[in-house]
């Protein structure tokens, strides 16, 4: 698998034929290349030694589940964007799905323009963060004695404490690393990281701004970088308010 | 459903004071028992005190046993009587007796009243169980094809594809919409099938004639499929079996075999006599299973890793078990490993055919039929 085709390369893991032949062609008339896997295991080999800028991974497989294969990613340092597929749409369901590392949650059937719109959704955003910490000066964010790798998805806090960031942390990190200074509403952060109404409410923005203050900040009570502006959004400054 | 298990936890409840009341009555004439076989010793000791005394006091022996009936008087020294001690130590006895033989009686017929009811209840804590889990499965096993469907409707609908691609997806609709109707039809046979609600009218059936126009229905499936269906099945062989029910198992075999070599291959049944029986078997060249899993194929809505039950509902072969002990047969799966095959063997008691129906078959129709005759065993 040569890096030009992974940048477009969608893996489709579905045990269906039917249903894997009708996704793998509508991807394939967006412009994207399909790889396509019947069973977790197949999925989870093929991703050891090829890259993808998605996976579109049914829940329900034979052997080892969605979910499980979401986790295995997750668990070897694969960060890999994951759209589930399931014919379970309850609500218990998705949490499990965003818990074991998905980004996105579709339930079966399925409207062909709303799967489209949330690849290309996913894909955007994954693109924008790919190139905005491609050079080695975006690569890397230092401030307050932190250190944060956004290639590698760690960090080093003042403590000297290595961290490991989840996805979605790292997201929200870089978006407000390029506003520094800058107020960004609550709004912006979720069209920006989370690209669709996966949560219902900007309270989880709020919750993964405590766990950046909790990692980064000398005293996450009283914040230095991650400022709240009330009834707006945050500001994050580099050098931290006196 | 609700009444019956508030009536249940009622009668446990009932069952548990009960059993509560037995013990404590148990305990209560124990401890009554007690005082009394204590109270009746501290009598008779009064009264051997007595008589002592009075013999001391120069009281004849005579006057002594007429004042006081339950003492006797030996070497001077007064006594009770022997077989008022030994009434006293029979009677205490007697009632320890009876109260450990009714008191078990009793908690014994307690105890069984609770097994049953706590089993009843049990049992249909499971059978919510498994509706629930039923109906999860059966809705997943329904939203894939409807899922396809839609999808290729709306594809259809957005990108207007040229009339080839076109042909293509409405192929791939009917073959969605034919699986739902299939899994409609399987989930009403096996519904019936748990609930025992079939009645199988067992009769003499020719098995090469049924099994032919099972094939019939599917031969063209087969030719699009590129698969080659290939029978050898001596025309003498007659097998007790509801005409339906023998229909069904071969169709559902022949389905799973047909899903199990997608993309080319073979399917090859071949019958033969077995002492008092007769058997089918159903070769296939599919995709086959581990065979660790060849008593899970026969179970409800099991997907094994790799399996070629991808177009199946799940429930094909669990009708055809369910059928064949129903038939008084047998029905077994056996595989070599994933990729190398599978046979489904079936076995029916044998039949001895009536006239009308012998002479038909005395008459090959095909020519299948007549190239498996020359292998029948001569008289």
């Amino acid at each position: 698998m040569s890096a030009a085709s992974a940048a477009t390369n969608v893996l489709v893991v579905e045990d269906d034929p039917h249903l894997a032949a009708g996704v793998m062609e509508n991807l394939r008339a967006e412009g994207y290349e399909v790889t396509s896997a019947g069973t977790g295991e197949q999925a989870l080999e093929w991703l050891a030694t090829h890259g993808c800028v998605l996976i579109v991974l049914d829940v329900m497989l034979p052997g080892i589940d969605g979910f499980g294969v979401c986790r295995s990613l997750r668990e070897r340092g694969d960060s890999t964007p994951v759209l589930f597929l399931t014919a379970r749409g309850d609500p218990a369901d998705r949490v499990r799905g965003l818990e074991a590392g998905g980004d996105d949650y579709l339930a079966k059937p399925f409207h062909l323009q709303e799967f489209l719109l949330r690849v290309r959704a996913i894909v955007r955003r994954w693109e924008w963060y790919r190139s905005a910490s491609a050079t080695a000066a975006t690569a890397v964010l230092r401030f307050g004695g932190n250190e944060v790798d956004f290639r590698a998805f760690r960090a080093r806090a003042w403590t000297g404490e290595a961290q490991e960031l989840t996805e979605k942390e790292a997201m929200i990190l870089k978006v407000l690393a390029e506003h520094t200074g800058e107020i960004v509403s609550r709004e912006d952060l979720l069209e920006r990281v989370w690209g669709y109404d996966v949560f219902p409410s900007t309270r989880t923005v709020d919750n993964f701004i405590l766990r950046l203050r909790k990692r980064f900040e000398k005293d996450p009570a009283n914040p230095r970088h991650f400022l709240t502006v009330w009834g707006v959004g945050y500001r994050f400054l580099k050098e931290g308010e006196s | 459903m609700k009444a019956t298990r508030v009536f249940q936890l009622t009668a446990l409840a009932l069952v548990l004071v009960s059993a509560v009341q037995v013990g404590w009555w148990l305990f209560d004439q124990h401890a009554y028992t007690v005082e009394k076989v204590q109270a009746a010793r501290a009598a008779y000791t009064e009264q051997v005190a007595a008589a002592q005394a009075l013999l001391d006091a120069g009281v004849n022996v005579a006057r002594v046993e007429q004042l006081l009936p339950s003492i006797v008087v030996s070497g001077g020294r007064a006594l009770l009587a022997p077989q008022l001690a030994q009434a006293l130590t029979s009677e205490e006895r007697r009632r320890y007796n009876q109260y450990a033989w009714e008191g078990s009686f009793f908690l014994l017929a307690l105890a069984a009243c609770m097994a049953v009811i706590a089993r009843a209840l049990r049992a249909e804590a499971r059978v919510h169980e498994e509706q629930e889990s039923f109906l999860a499965l059966v809705s997943h096993q329904f939203k894939t094809p409807l899922a396809s469907l839609q999808l290729s409707l709306e594809t259809l609908a957005l990108r207007a594809p040229p009339p080839e691609a076109a042909r293509r997806l409405i192929e791939r609709m009917l073959a969605d919409l034919a699986r739902m109707e299939l899994m409609v039809t399987q989930i009403l046979e096996s519904a019936r099938l748990e609930r025992g609600r079939i009645e199988l009218k067992p009769e003499p059936l020719q098995l090469s004639g049924a099994v032919a126009r099972v094939c019939a229905q599917l031969e063209e499936r087969a030719r699009l499929e590129r698969v080659t269906l290939a029978t050898s099945i001596a025309p003498d062989l007659f097998v007790a079996s509801d005409p339906l029910a023998l229909d069904v198992v071969v169709r559902n075999v022949l389905e799973n075999a047909l899903a199990a070599v997608q993309g080319g291959g073979s399917i090859t049944l071949s019958a033969r006599p077995e002492s008092g029986a007769v058997q089918l078997e159903v070769r296939d060249s599919g995709v086959g299973f581990a065979p660790a899993d060849s008593e899970r194929l026969f179970e409800k809505f099991t997907r094994l890793p790799g399996g070629g039950s991808r177009y199946g509902t799940g429930l094909g072969l669990f009708i055809v078990r369910r059928l064949m002990e129903l038939s008084q047969g047998d029905v077994s799966a056996r595989s070599d490993g994933a990729g190398r095959g599978a046979t489904i063997t079936l076995v029916w008691p044998a039949a001895t055919p009536s006239t009308a129906v012998a002479q038909a078959a005395a008459v090959p129709t095909s020519p299948v039929q007549r190239g498996a005759a020359v292998e029948e065993p001569r008289p």
